[in-house]
This record gives C-alpha cells, sequence and structure tokens, in this order.
C-alpha cells in the first residue's frame, strides 16, 4: 500500500495531464457502453412485454399513416357503432393513456390516467404491492375501483377514495382505491419499445361496456388506435376494417403474429445490430487512443519506474500498482455515470414529469444498475489491455536505459 | 526540418490527432443530415449529436497530450540547441508554424472533404481556433527547459 501510494503521488500525479487524459478516454468508452446497454436493455424489456400479444390469431390495431383524421365527419354514433360490433363479434383488449388531470398528492405530481378492459388486464398481469386485484363487474354510476401507482400510496392507501372533476364520462367520479401497483411498473408504446410510460404516477381504471359506451368520443377513438383483437382471423379482420371505414372514415391495419415477428426482426433486430457494432467499433478506437496515452505516459515516466525497479520493486507488483491506479481511474468514472444518471433521474422529479418519475437504489432503476454493470465489465477489458500494454513497453526497455535516462 | 522540433513520426502523431478531431466533428454533422427512419436509432444516436461540441472538445485533449509529452521529450533537445547557440525564441517560433502546417495541412483537408459533403466550412472551424489556442500554451512552455 505504501509503494502504491508512493508512485501514485510521486509519479503519476506529476505528471496530471496524461491522468487526466486517461479520464477522459475511459469517460467517453463508458458513457459509449452505458448509453447502448441501455437502449438494447429498454428494447429488450419493451419486447417481453409485448410478447404477450405476439400469438396467434392475435391483431394489433394501427391506424394507416395516409389516412386522415376529420373530427367533423366522425360522431359519436359512428365510434358506437364500432365498439358495438367488436362488442358482438370479438374478443379484444382496450388500453389508452395519456389523460392528464390535477389530483392532489404530496409529490405535487401531474396525473395520468390509463384506461383497460378485462381482457387487456388478464394479459399483462399487472404485479400488485397492496390490494387486491381490479374488479371489472362494478356498477355504474357507483364508485369506481381502481389501482394507482406507488406515488399515489402515500396519500390514498387502499380502500381510500379519490374525487375527480372531470373525467371521460363528463362528470365528476369517485375513485375507490382498489390496488396498488410495484414500483416502476411500465408500458412500452408497440410502436417504440425503448420509450416507456411508468405507471408510479398513474391512476388504471377497469373499462367495461358500460363505461366505453358513456364515455366521450376521446376516449373511444384513443382505444381504437391500439385496441388488440384476440382469438379471431383475417377473415374476420377484414370485416372489421370494413365496419370502422363505413363508421368513422378511418382505414385501420392489423397487424398479426407473423407481421410483428417481421417487423421486429427487420427493424428492430437490424438497429440494436447497428448499435452494437458502432458500440464496438468506437470502443476499439478509444482503447487504441488509451494505448497511445499509457504509451506515452510510461515513456514520460520510465526514469522513475526504472529507478524504482532497480531498487528492488518487482514486475508483479509494478503490475498490480498500475492495475490499481487504472481501477481508481475507472473508479472515478463510474462515480460521474452513476451521479449523472441519478440527477436525470431526479431530474424527472424536479420537473413534475409523472410518466418518467421512477423509484430505485439511489435513484437508479434496474436497468441502470444492468448497464452500469456492463460499464465494469467494459472497463475490466479495457483496463487489461491498457496495463498490460503498460507493463509490456516497460519491460521491452533494459532498467540500466531507464536510468541513465 | 533541421530547425525543426518535429520529427517524421511526431508530425505523423499530430496529423493523427488532428485528423481524428476534425473527422470526429465531420462524422457528427454527416450524421445529422442522416433521413434515419429508425426511432430507436435516431434515438441513440440524439445522446451523442446533443452534445457533439463537448463530446469533440472532449477529444480535442489527445492534442494537449501530444503537446505535453513532445515538449518533455525534447526536454534535452530544447536545451542543447540552446548551448549550441540557438535561441528559446527562434525555437518557440519553429515549434508554433511547425504546429500551425500540419494544422492548416489537415485543415484544407478536411475542408475538401467538407466541400465534397456539401457541408458548411464553417463548421469545424472553431477547432482550428481551439488547436491555436493549445499551440500558442505550449509554445509558452518551450521556455521552461531553457535550464535543463
Amino acid at each position: 500500500m505504501k509503494i502504491f501510494k508512493f508512485i501514485v503521488s510521486k509519479i503519476f500525479l506529476r505528471k496530471t495531464i496524461l491522468g487526466i487524459g486517461m479520464i477522459l478516454l475511459l469517460c467517453m468508452a463508458n458513457y459509449i457502453t452505458f448509453t447502448a446497454a441501455r437502449s438494447i436493455l429498454s428494447t429488450f424489456q419493451g419486447y417481453q412485454e409485448t410478447k404477450y400479444i405476439n400469438q396467434e390469431g392475435v391483431y394489433i390495431a394501427n391506424l394507416d399513416p395516409d389516412s386522415h383524421m376529420d373530427m367533423n365527419i366522425i360522431g359519436e354514433n359512428g365510434s358506437q357503432a364500432v365498439y358495438d360490433y367488436l362488442n358482438n363479434n370479438f374478443n379484444y383488449a382496450f388500453y389508452t393513456d395519456g389523460f392528464i388531470v390535477s389530483v392532489p398528492n404530496i409529490d405535487d405530481m401531474e396525473i395520468s390516467l390509463g384506461y383497460m378492459n378485462e381482457e387487456y388486464y388478464k394479459l399483462n398481469q399487472f404485479e400488485l404491492s397492496q390490494g387486491t386485484d381490479l374488479d371489472f363487474d362494478y356498477q355504474f354510476g357507483e364508485e369506481i375501483p381502481v389501482l394507482i401507482g406507488k406515488g399515489l400510496s402515500k396519500t390514498y392507501p387502499v380502500g381510500s377514495t379519490i374525487k375527480i372533476e372531470e373525467s371521460v364520462l363528463g362528470r365528476s367520479i369517485t375513485l375507490k382505491v382498489q390496488g396498488v401497483l410495484k414500483q416502476n411498473v411500465y408500458h412500452a408504446n408497440y410502436y417504440a419499445l425503448n420509450s416507456k410510460t411508468y405507471y408510479n404516477f398513474s391512476i388504471l381504471f377497469p373499462v367495461n361496456e358500460a363505461f366505453i359506451n358513456h364515455a366521450n368520443i376521446d376516449l373511444q377513438l384513443n382505444g381504437l388506435m391500439d385496441v388488440i383483437i384476440l382469438q379471431t382471423s383475417k377473415e374476420e379482420i377484414a370485416d372489421l376494417s370494413e365496419v370502422i371505414k363505413d363508421n368513422l372514415g378511418l382505414t385501420f391495419n392489423f397487424f398479426s403474429q407473423k407481421e410483428n415477428y417481421d417487423y421486429f426482426n427487420e427493424y428492430y433486430l437490424h438497429t440494436l445490430k447497428i448499435i452494437s457494432i458502432t458500440t464496438f467499433i468506437l470502443l476499439i478506437v478509444i482503447t487504441c487512443l488509451s494505448i497511445w496515452n499509457v504509451l506515452v505516459s510510461v515513456r514520460l515516466m520510465l526514469k522513475d519506474f526504472t529507478i524504482n525497479l532497480l531498487v528492488g520493486l518487482s514486475y508483479s507488483k509494478l503490475k498490480k500498482i498500475f492495475y490499481g491506479y487504472f481501477g481508481i481511474l475507472s473508479f472515478i468514472n463510474l462515480t460521474v455515470i452513476f451521479i449523472v444518471t441519478a440527477f436525470n433521474r431526479y431530474g424527472c422529479w424536479l420537473r413534475k414529469d409523472a410518466t418518467f418519475a421512477t423509484y430505485g437504489l439511489f435513484g437508479l432503476i434496474g436497468m441502470d444498475w444492468l448497464a452500469l454493470l456492463l460499464v465494469v465489465a467494459s472497463d475490466i477489458i479495457i483496463g487489461v489491455i491498457v496495463v498490460e500494454s503498460m507493463l509490456w513497453k516497460t519491460k521491452k526497455i533494459p532498467i540500466s536505459l531507464g536510468v541513465l535516462q | 526540418m533541421k530547425k525543426s522540433l518535429f520529427r517524421p513520426t511526431d508530425m505523423l502523431e499530430l496529423s493523427i490527432a488532428y485528423i481524428f478531431c476534425f473527422f470526429l466533428n465531420l462524422l457528427f454533422d454527416y450524421v445529422k443530415t442522416l433521413d434515419l427512419d429508425s426511432y430507436l436509432l435516431k434515438a441513440f444516436l440524439k445522446n451523442f449529436i446533443e452534445y457533439q461540441s463537448l463530446i469533440v472538445l472532449l477529444f480535442t485533449f489527445i492534442v494537449i497530450i501530444f503537446h505535453y509529452q513532445m515538449l518533455h521529450r525534447k526536454n534535452a533537445e530544447i536545451f542543447c540547441r540552446i548551448l549550441v547557440g540557438d535561441t528559446v525564441f527562434n525555437i518557440t517560433i519553429w515549434y508554433i508554424l511547425d504546429c500551425l502546417t500540419i494544422l492548416v495541412f489537415v485543415y484544407l483537408l478536411s475542408a475538401l472533404a467538407n466541400v465534397y459533403l456539401n457541408f458548411n466550412l464553417a463548421t469545424n472551424f472553431y477547432l482550428v481556433l481551439i488547436f491555436i489556442t493549445y499551440i500558442l500554451i505550449s509554445a509558452r512552455q518551450v521556455r521552461k527547459y531553457e535550464n535543463f
């Protein structure tokens, strides 16, 4: 330890610029690895979530990008007719969110409302930390049982009621907290799997036929945009498309399991490959620059190293010192990345951004910790390459020559 | 070359350092022009494009390292030159001129690349100013080795 302190303070720290250079290069390598790892992990999480809809006989609706939506033509009767047709002929999973309301809570966050029917609830299997599962057979006009996110559970424990003045039903409604979701439960966007909405400050409504029938056209139309039709066939889907076209004047595409897999393979796998290859190339470039930097360091510090080697310092001890020094530099970088990530996460709380506010150990969620672990792994690999290069360069020059310098 | 502190390997090293920084800046500009239809790739690249100036600036540190180690290595040579009649002023001027020649050469190369890709020539000019600042700061260090 004494010799380590001596060499670090008397040799490495005397040439601070080289140390700073190494820290900056490592910082770049860590940032690239961390960003790539999070992108890949986030996409993988989104893909895992959507796996339940990639089944035989399941079709997902999507408004055709070329279909123009004219709200003057679309009426409540048209959308009601579509839902009547859906209720009579199909089993479907309904989900829509993004309705923001103000509900008093200790964190002063705006609350996002999500609406889902029983089929969607069964497909997703939401994990609860408190309370019981949602009841979809409630009497319309009475208190509506809801699930809330962890962030609201302090203000509204299980069994308490929440009054919402403005709702999709066009009147004030009273909600009863039936259960609390586990922290950081999320919903991935089907068409951008790496993009997520966290439910920590959300209220999830159980939606039944009566609810949809009494809801305003916004909820009905939004619900149709991502509606998932279960246990059906291509012919039945074609009929549904016709009904939607006749009643709403909109063209909807319905994607099957095979089309979803093809889309994933073509779009996501291809993109993930590009991200991985780019990251790999950048890491190689940065490793080369790091090797150049340490070779320069050895060239300038050779005199000090060789004098220490002459008075009894062994190469194995020198190797340990190099690893220790590189470990300190890596630790500094990891700390910086940790602080920046934690601050970014905390930024969502400061901005009162309810859909991205998350809970986690020191502010970091599981995905961040996993990405940090990958950064540590990449640092170890770079560290081994860099330290061995340093040692190789030191060994290459005879001690006598080094001392003469 | 006789009066220069630079050897061909030093010139090559500095040229590579400059080319790397200019190329990195050019790469960012090129990525910005790509019409990507992949949301995921766009989101990934946004993490870097947003901090383009900062990332390029951090990478210019390799040029600082070059100047630092170059002058450290040449301390004996500087001292010997002064011993045989050269002056610190002359050595400094030669050092600045050599660095500027390499910089101008690399900048012209990058400007050609910019013209070829139809990019604005001013997009990487800020790097020239940064590198000139580094050259001037490092040139002041030459006099440090007046006394060996």
